[in-house]
């Protein structure tokens, strides 16, 4: 058999199969089946590396699928992944000791068109995302899209002259710890595109560098979340109780106590997941100030409240998982400076990666599936003018409901950034009446005080990594880089007695004889909290070689 | 031009196990349940072949890929291609479903053949490559028994190949030690038993992968003589849990006591926490021998037991008292008292059995024997202890096979230790194990005895060896048994037969085997697993010499060096002694974990190795290849030592098959001491020299 096919060369690829990448590719072949679409993935398997709540608005993911898949309502896969429609919805205010049901006033608000009134889930989907993407990608497949997962890209290449994107570069394969060579080493290949697809979801590695190098800007900076999740298996009793297709969201403590403090944005959440099985997160805007704090700290007490003890104990975690949330809203989107164009040339940036969550509905699934189908209806009105494909894009998303729901949550968190939950919460009423507020990075929201419900025992991130079943092969070097290694030392363990040894989830960072090290970059479950927690911006997440990561099934 | 058949096989994912995978009513793995990847040997074997032809003198050699299972096993093909391989073989066909070794191993063999007819163009210049064994059988027979049935020499637990003089030498490991050996003759097949560096897939080849054909062969194509569940030697007569140990977690205040307790508790075991049930008493009374006529009390399965003993009852009921007066209207009769807990067609099957009062087989227990440099290896007696329980049930006697060069002065030893005949192969030819010379002999010796039962202990040597002579023979042969036991499957028509126990799937699951078609029933064990007798020296036997002619042509392999406790690691032993990051230092860690060794291996007479915890291979405490645990080496010795450790989960699961773990660390919180048997608290560089004092004092 004569092969003469450059295999380095696609016409589209598409950087991660999450929802985004994925309604991009399945969108362009339904339209365009002659296409060559190309989906990379860093995870060893589809959905392993997706992780949400998660409440699906089911609009987007009905048009993508009804112009694609004739019948897919009635496949098994369907069923199983869209199994659960929301149908009771809990908005609680968590007191210390009390839970109270705020959900009337959020109806309220949505009969008065508050921004809040958003917040309302009946009808949506509870999806375990994993599930979804991994669906997602076998429908791909069937229609002849290459997905490729074991594959992480570490950088993006931009042609000097044209400042469009010509491909990406892979992470080298084979180093050892110390990065030398061994036998079965592999440089990373480069693979070119005619179009590039940025839909790595938050804080994208190859995203947050074509912005620097294609100089595009956000208005204002990007402000992050960080979720940690637990799947709990609970008994047929418990889950009777709690009733299935009922949705949780507590704010109030442990994040936030009025006057008395802690003041912390950000909330707890009980979702009804496949029988018997509850998903407990808690989710907490990455601007807390306390140096000891850590979500899963939080978490533990958002457990032990007793109403959601009672419908959680004597389960068993089977599941875990934390990530980030992209929740600086319309101002944070990054932008090309001339046109607007969420992207630049050939290279379009869409999903968590472009920033598109509606933190007025806590949701940006749905969004990341429009931005894919927008993004696949831009490649085919461009496939002869590659170049303009990123202005086509925008074009079609400013029009699409994306836009439109970015800009009535605009400065929402930034509200709440800026004036504190107690404050923040009814200020943001006034919506976009608001001007746009100048906010800090997270990373330097960070203090000396300490988290008041801390507890006094550590959250067990052994048993943490464990169940997210992340691995990574053990000889190479570390994927986590600390900028400069003094700076630990001497100001921030000092300081702050080097915070990301607590708050990062999977136990990473360790004290090895007075130096501060990333001493388990195996744990690390890609949430790149550290990278944008550090105090001093110290700490780089780059790719470990692909395949490596979480192994989520069920998150 | 050497081309390379490489073996590749799909398994269940044990390493990603959730709580879902298993049967919430059985407790067993539901293995469909399980994520499918290529087996961890397999893809080591690959990249092994792919270093062979890159250091061979020509690299153009072919890599072909070939592999036995269902259609979806193709993945497994598409992985290869997209590493080394130029050619995927994929064997697929419900017939050859249900196989056990033999029934895979026959037609994989028969697959080589046509590959190398039609693929290769009938050249002989090629290399079988392929994993030492699968993580979910497990029992590393597969290789040899393809040598075996074509006819070729086989090298096993290969680390290592250099081309020397136009020729391949291989560095492999053996009991104790490794050794350099050159295949006298070619082809030849290689298992390989670790390569570090497993190949990458890049972007470029893996598209190229999924865009070529696989050749897929049916069983018709091949015309192989034993597949599918008809061709297999052995059947699973059930699958079960093992049984959860539940570990002591008692805390010991001094060195001294934690010393008795070592000691102790490797002499005799850990009481109840024995290992997935072994060690059971296999206790069983020949059918003419028991009281009852119809007494049907040792069947293999319980349900079998309850059902004889209902159907007994309902017999003694009615009043018959001879299988012969059971005619068509008693039948009836049988089946309305029972109220139709029986079938009919099983009723018959149940009154069949009862007419039975033979066992199946007829013969004597034998053991083949394993000794290097004129000494008997543990385990062989360890054997005789359970062949002389086997043989006292079944009234019979118990034979030892033993081969090789000056052995007169063993067998007064082996007598001792339980044996009655000793059947002696002596030859000069004989003086250092090579399989294919060893295989001969033993299975002409068997073969003109035909005991009824062989065992062979599960060492390097032994796993070797048993595929070979069984496969040789035509028999059956389960792989690393945990439990022996003689029962009756009554309803089979099948009596006094030895029932298998082993684990598989990486410890999961439990499964009891048993022969079928076979002359003789065959196993391996586990060394440690079965209980030495006392030795007594008033004993007598026989010693019976078997001649079998021999000539350098049976020589498969040229033993180029030898090296005996060298660098490589052997989890295969007895004891662990493993550090943690509470070692502190690199010298800390030779220092203690090195005075523990060597004291318990004296003390004991046992081998013992090192190994650690992630963390302190992680800071150079010591080399990886010591690493035990999810992503080290998984290990099941009887004492595990684990010094400044402290239990994170990952490490636990890889020592959970451990009979004793014993725990030293500073931190009174550590989650191993919820783990553990017995632990003391306190800092490893305090306790670690008294505790090797006390066991001096011992």
């Amino acid at each position: 058999m004569p092969n003469t096919k450059n295999y380095n060369k696609v016409q589209v690829l598409i950087v991660g199969a999450g929802p985004a990448g994925l309604a991009a590719a399945i969108h362009l072949k339904a339209e365009k089946p002659e296409t060559e679409v190309c989906v990379i993935e860093k995870a060893a398997d589809l959905g392993n590396h997706n992780l949400s709540g998660a409440v699906l608005e089911a609009e987007p993911l009905h048009t993508l699928l009804d112009s694609a898949v004739p019948g897919w309502r009635e496949s098994e896969a369907a069923r199983e992944v869209l199994a659960s429609r929301i149908d009771k919805d809990d908005i609680m205010f968590f007191t210390k000791n009390r839970a109270i049901n705020i959900f009337p006033m959020i109806k309220l608000a949505g009969i008065f068109r508050l921004g809040f009134g958003q917040m309302i889930h009946i009808a949506d989907y509870s999806v375990q995302v994993s599930k979804l993407a991994k669906w997602l990608g076998r429908i791909a497949e069937d229609m002849e899209v290459e997905v490729l997962t074991g594959f992480a890209a570490e950088d993006i290449i931009l042609d000097e002259s044209t400042n469009m994107a010509t491909g990406v570069k892979l992470v080298d394969q084979g180093r050892d710890k110390e990065g030398n060579k061994q036998p079965n080493f592999v440089e990373g290949e480069i693979i070119n595109a005619d179009f590039v697809v940025l839909a790595e979801g938050c804080d994208g590695l190859l995203t947050e560098k074509f912005i620097e190098k294609a100089g595009l800007k956000r208005d204002a900076s990007q402000l992050y979340s960080v979720g940690v999740k637990e799947l709990i298996k609970v008994s047929s009793e418990q889950y009777d109780k709690f009733t299935s297709g009922r949705v949780v969201h507590a704010m109030g403590f442990p994040l936030w106590t009025p006057v008395i403090g802690p003041g912390m944005f950000g909330g707890g959440i009980v979702y009804a997941g496949v029988k018997d099985h509850l998903s407990v997160g808690m989710i907490v805007g990455a601007d807390w100030k306390y140096y000891d704090f850590n979500p899963q700290d939080a978490l533990t007490n958002f457990k032990n409240h007793k109403f959601v003890k009672q419908f959680i104990d004597g389960g068993t975690v089977v599941e875990a998982g934390a990530k980030m949330i992209p929740e600086g809203g319309y101002y944070a989107i990054p932008r090309e400076a001339e046109t607007g164009s969420i992207g630049k040339g050939n290279c379009m940036i869409l999903g968590d990666s472009a920033g598109f969550v509606n933190m007025l509905k806590i949701k940006g699934l749905h969004n990341a599936i429009d931005s894919g189908i927008q993004a696949a209806k831009a490649i085919t009105e461009t496939l002869n003018s590659p170049e303009t494909a990123a202005v086509k894009y925008t074009e079609l998303i400013e029009r699409s409901n994306v836009i439109k729901e970015m800009k009535s949550s605009k400065n929402f968190r930034q509200t709440i950034a800026k004036f504190g939950p107690l404050l923040g919460m009814p200020l943001s009423v006034f919506g976009g009446l608001l001007p746009k507020f100048k906010i800090e990075k997270d990373y330097e929201a960070m203090t000396t005080a300490r988290y008041r419900l801390k507890g006094n025992q550590e959250f067990d991130k052994d048993t943490f990594t464990a169940v997210v079943a992340t691995e990574h092969r053990e000889d190479q070097p570390s994927h986590l880089k600390i900028l400069n290694g003094n700076i630990c030392v001497q100001k921030c363990i000092p300081e702050f007695n080097g915070p990301c040894i607590t708050f990062c989830p999977g136990g990473v960072y360790e004290t090895i004889n007075g130096k501060l090290k990333p001493a388990n970059p195996s744990n690390c479950v890609h949430c790149k909290s550290c990278q944008r927690k550090c105090p001093f911006d110290n700490i780089r997440w780059t790719a470990p070689e692909g395949g490596g990561g979480p192994r989520y099934k069920r998150m | 031009m050497s081309n390379y058949i490489v073996l590749v096989k799909q398994v269940p994912d044990v390493t990603q196990i959730t709580d879902n995978a298993f049967d919430p009513e059985s407790g067993t793995l539901i293995r469909s349940r399980l994520a499918s990847v290529i087996n961890e040997l397999d893809s080591q074997a690959l990249a092994f072949a792919n270093r062979m032809r890159q250091i061979g003198s020509n690299k153009t050699g072919k890599i072909i890929a070939l592999t036995m299972g269902p259609p979806m096993a193709e993945e497994v093909l598409r992985y290869s291609l997209s590493r080394c391989a130029d050619t995927a073989v994929l064997l697929t066909d419900a017939k050859l479903g249900g196989a056990d070794t033999v029934a895979t191993a026959n037609p994989l063999a028969f697959a080589v053949r046509k590959i190398v007819k039609e693929i290769l163009n009938e050249d002989s210049d090629y290399y079988v490559v392929c994993g030492m064994q699968s993580v979910d059988g497990d029992t590393a027979q597969v290789p040899p028994q393809i040598a075996e049935e074509l006819g070729l020499a086989c090298i096993a637990y290969a680390t290592e190949a250099e081309l020397r003089n136009e020729r391949f030498e291989f560095t492999r490991i053996i009991s104790g030690g490794s050794q350099v050996v050159a295949a006298r003759k070619l082809p030849a097949v290689i298992t390989v038993a670790k390569y570090e560096y497993p190949l990458f897939a890049t972007f470029a080849a893996t598209r190229r992968a999924n865009r070529m054909e696989i050749v897929r062969w049916g069983g018709d194509d091949i015309k192989a003589t034993h597949i599918g569940v008809k061709g297999s030697k052995t059947r699973v007569i059930r699958v079960f849990p093992p049984g959860k140990s539940v570990r002591k977690c008692r805390e010991v205040d001094n060195a001294k006591s934690l010393a008795k307790m070592l000691v102790s508790s490797f002499k005799s075991g850990n009481g109840d926490i024995s290992r997935n049930g072994n060690g059971q008493a296999s206790y069983y009374i020949l059918p003419d021998k028991r009281a009852e006529k119809f007494d049907r009390s040792f069947e293999g399965t319980k349900k079998e037991n309850e059902d004889f003993k209902i159907l007994a009852g309902t017999l003694k009921k009615l009043g018959i008292s001879e299988i012969s007066q059971i005619d068509d209207t008693a039948e009836e009769k049988i089946l309305a008292a029972v109220d139709k807990r029986f079938h009919k067609k099983a009723l018959k099957d149940m009154i069949n059995g009862l007419q039975l009062t033979e066992p199946s087989y007829k013969g004597q227990v034998w053991v083949v024997a394993e000794h290097s440099n004129g000494r008997v290896h543990p385990a062989t007696f360890e054997l005789i202890g359970k062949a002389r329980e086997l043989a006292d049930s079944l009234e019979t006697k118990v034979g030892v096979c033993l081969a090789g060069h000056g052995l007169e002065p063993m067998a007064k030893e082996l007598i001792a230790a339980g044996a009655d005949n000793i059947y002696i192969i002596e030859d000069k030819l004989l003086s250092v194990f090579d399989p294919t010379a060893y295989r001969k002999v033993v299975a002409d010796c068997i073969s003109t005895y035909w005991p009824q039962i062989v065992l062979f202990a599960a060492t390097a040597q032994g796993r070797m060896l048993a595929p070979m002579v069984s496969y040789r023979l035509g028999c059956g042969l389960t792989a690393d048994c945990t439990s022996l036991d003689i029962r009756d499957s009554s309803r089979k028509g099948q009596m006094g037969i030895l029932m298998q126990t082993r684990p598989a799937l990486g410890g999961n699951v439990m499964a009891t085997i048993c022969t079928k078609n076979s002359k003789s029933q065959m196993a391996t064990a586990r060394p440690g697993v079965m209980k030495r007798l006392p030795a007594d020296d008033l004993r007598t036997g026989r010693i019976i010499r078997h001649k079998v002619r021999l000539s350098n042509d049976d020589i498969s392999l040229e033993i180029i060096k030898t090296e005996l406790g060298g660098g490589d690691v052997n989890f295969d032993t007895e004891i662990i002694v493993s550090g943690g990051k509470g070692m502190q230092s690199r010298d800390n860690y030779e220092r203690l974990v090195g005075s523990l060794c060597d004291c318990l291996g004296r003390k004991l007479g046992a081998q013992v190795e090192r190994g650690a915890s992630r963390a302190a291979v992680e800071q150079g405490f010591v080399e990886r290849m010591h690493q035990v645990g999810q992503t080290g080496t998984a290990v099941r010795p009887k004492l595990y030592v684990a010094l400044g450790i402290s239990g994170a989960i990952q490490h636990m699961i890889g020592v959970a098959n451990t009979e004793t773990i014993v725990a030293v660390n500073s931190d009174p919180n550590a989650p191993i001491f919820k783990q553990c048997d017995y632990y003391i608290i306190g800092n490893v560089e305090d306790t670690v020299p008294q505790l090797v004092q006390a066991l001096e004092a011992e």
